[in-house]
């Protein structure tokens, strides 16, 4: 009995939580008519309207406001993983002092909400004359508190006689790093997925430091919703769906390493 | 330390945390120094008249206290405060009830059901805004019309009723942060041995014990880890209430949360006051306060983990 109310209770969360999904990818071929009818699943016809409007680029260049959030949030995936895993190569392998001080560094980072301190950020970045740069805007959000006691802690688990064999051969410390790299594809794809997902959700900082056609998708869909725009309610879930897709396809193929790295990190 | 190693001093770790260090220092160090010199600096907008020889030689603690005394800050963080506390609790909750159950289940059908609960945390908040708006709330919407309805209330006004503008965005931040508390946890439980769950089924121990005695402690870093998390993104949750509310606080600012109020502040457009020192004070107040919760937190959990 307790089974089955169970099984029940997970089948409710599953369907509450995808239902609205499925609801928005066929609502973007609606009209907005049928779209306030929210107990309408499919569309009287499969019109693409709302996807040629987002493409005609009359309200922005779609394909450059999606070029630009991959960019940036690949880039910063990609950087972050970069130099966080080599901070936690070396508090994990280092016996220096400091390495504690870069640890607490790290945990820092992680304390202090972001957004509270975007408008430092947002202020400091204006300093430094980026505001409106792109390249800037990627580099500040490289540097992961998450980043750097998430690889700590996986670095920690590769035998030290694994370190020492390669310095024994005449490599550096920064040799040996590189040559662990590839061991340690499961942790920095499930690293770099986090990263990814939460810069390409970020919101504020883009808003305050990228300039007005400088849009990122979180910025362009805000404009969406914006009713000065005036436009169907199906372009904005069109453009939902799209932001969502390479997500969907990124997660679903690495689904499989993230849970087994995650499992791993999860018991250190 | 092992000073006869070759190259475990500093400088042969250098090259490798002196990337992080520097970004550290460049985008995070810094600018938090900048806005605390900023938020001690004379107000731009309410007194100009504040002489600078008074800025450069005494603190000035005027923003503090304007802050303090402002009544829509306060309002702020008491709804960020019940904001966080409800996601954090109902989160916590609900994704240890869905790990439980699905832990129970066979491999495939563990890995689908937690792939589906993942999905929104995937979407964009302001995505789920716009579902919420358009799917859940509104006088036809899903929630009326399943659960308002047939429970025999009269339909919820949800965005325009004040009381219930704190409930939306707490379930859409529910709704997008469970799935990722789930596998958390659902990742700890299968990290307990085996041989705790084949001692507890010798002694014919029941299911409700079972979940008390092995997977709730065999978690329960975990829980203080997810609760650490969504704290510190929750006192900054900006995106799912800037897209539902338009960057307003909804009625009677019954939805205004920190970040939102901050930015109202700081920048111009409708209730906008171009007053960044102000905005400054408040986000110094906010940060620290809530980075020392956090930090609290991380203690608390390390002294139970010791005596454990």
């Amino acid at each position: 009995m307790i089974r089955f109310l169970s099984r029940c209770f997970l089948t409710l969360v599953l369907i509450l939580t995808a239902y609205p999904f499925v609801w928005m990818l066929l609502a973007s071929f609606k009209s907005n008519q049928q779209i306030y009818k929210p107990d309408q699943l499919i569309p009287t016809s499969f019109d693409p309207f709302a996807f040629e409007i987002l493409f005609s680029n009359d309200l922005f260049l779609f394909n450059e406001v999606l070029a630009r959030s991959i960019l940036l949030s690949g880039g910063q995936a990609l950087f972050a993983c970069l130099v966080t895993a080599a901070a936690g190569y070396a508090i994990a392998k280092g016996n220096f002092r400091g390495r504690k001080l870069i640890f607490g560094a790290a945990i820092l980072l992680i304390l202090f909400p972001k957004q509270a301190m975007s408008l430092f950020l947002f202020e400091w970045i204006s300093v430094l004359g980026l505001t409106g740069d792109v390249y800037g805007f990627l580099l500040s959000g490289v540097a992961s508190g998450l980043g750097v006691v998430f690889f700590t802690q996986v670095f920690r688990k590769v035998p030290t006689e694994l370190v020492d064999l390669s310095l024994l051969e005449g490599q550096s410390h920064t040799g040996c790093f590189l040559s662990l790299l590839p061991l340690m594809m499961p942790a920095l794809i499930t690293y770099g997925m986090i990263h990814f997902v939460l810069s390409w959700q970020e919101h504020l900082l883009p808003l305050l430091v990228l300039g007005n056609d400088q849009l990122t998708l979180p910025l362009a869909l805000a404009k969406l919703s914006d009713s000065s725009y005036r436009v169907p309610e199906a372009v904005g879930l069109a453009a939902g769906v799209l932001a969502m897709v390479p997500m969907l396809f990124l997660f679903g193929f690495f689904f499989r390493r993230i849970r087994t790295a995650l499992s791993d990190w999860v018991v250190s | 330390m092992s000073g006869a190693r070759s190259g475990t001093g500093f400088s042969s770790f250098l090259p490798l945390f002196g990337p992080f260090i520097l970004l550290w220092a460049l985008f995070w160090l810094v600018p938090l120094f900048y806005g605390v010199e900023l938020s001690l600096s004379g107000s731009t907008g309410a007194t100009l008249s504040t002489s600078p020889s008074i800025q450069e030689n005494s603190i000035y603690l005027g923003n503090y206290q304007t802050a303090l005394s402002d009544v829509k800050f306060l309002k702020s963080i008491e709804n960020t405060t019940l904001f966080v506390l409800g996601s954090i609790s109902l989160s916590l909750i609900l994704g240890f009830c869905l790990a439980v159950v699905i832990f129970k289940l066979n491999r495939i059908l563990q890995a689908l059901c937690l792939f589906v609960l993942l999905i929104p945390s995937l979407a964009l908040p302001g995505t789920l805004a716009k579902l919420f708006y358009l799917f859940f709330h509104g006088k036809s919407g899903a929630l009326n019309q399943f659960i308002v309805l047939p429970l025999g209330f009269d339909p919820i006004n949800w965005m325009m009723n004040p009381d219930w503008i704190l409930p939306c965005l707490i379930f859409q931040s529910v709704w997008r942060w469970v799935g990722l508390v789930t596998l958390l946890l659902y990742c700890g439980m299968r990290a307990i041995p085996r041989w705790q769950f084949e001692t507890a089924r010798l002694e014919g121990a029941s299911g409700g014990q079972i979940i008390q005695s092995i997977l709730l402690p065999g978690v329960r870093h975990l829980l203080w880890f997810a609760a650490v998390f969504l704290l510190v993104d929750g006192v900054a949750a900006f995106s799912g209430a800037y897209n539902l509310l338009g960057g307003s606080g909804g009625v009677l600012d019954a939805g205004l949360l920190f970040v939102t109020y901050a930015y109202q502040v700081a920048f111009p457009g409708g209730s906008g006051r171009f007053d960044l020192p102000l905005a400054s004070a408040m986000s110094v107040m906010v940060a620290v306060g809530a980075a020392s919760i956090a930090f609290l937190m991380i203690r608390i959990n390390a002294k139970k983990r010791v005596v454990v």
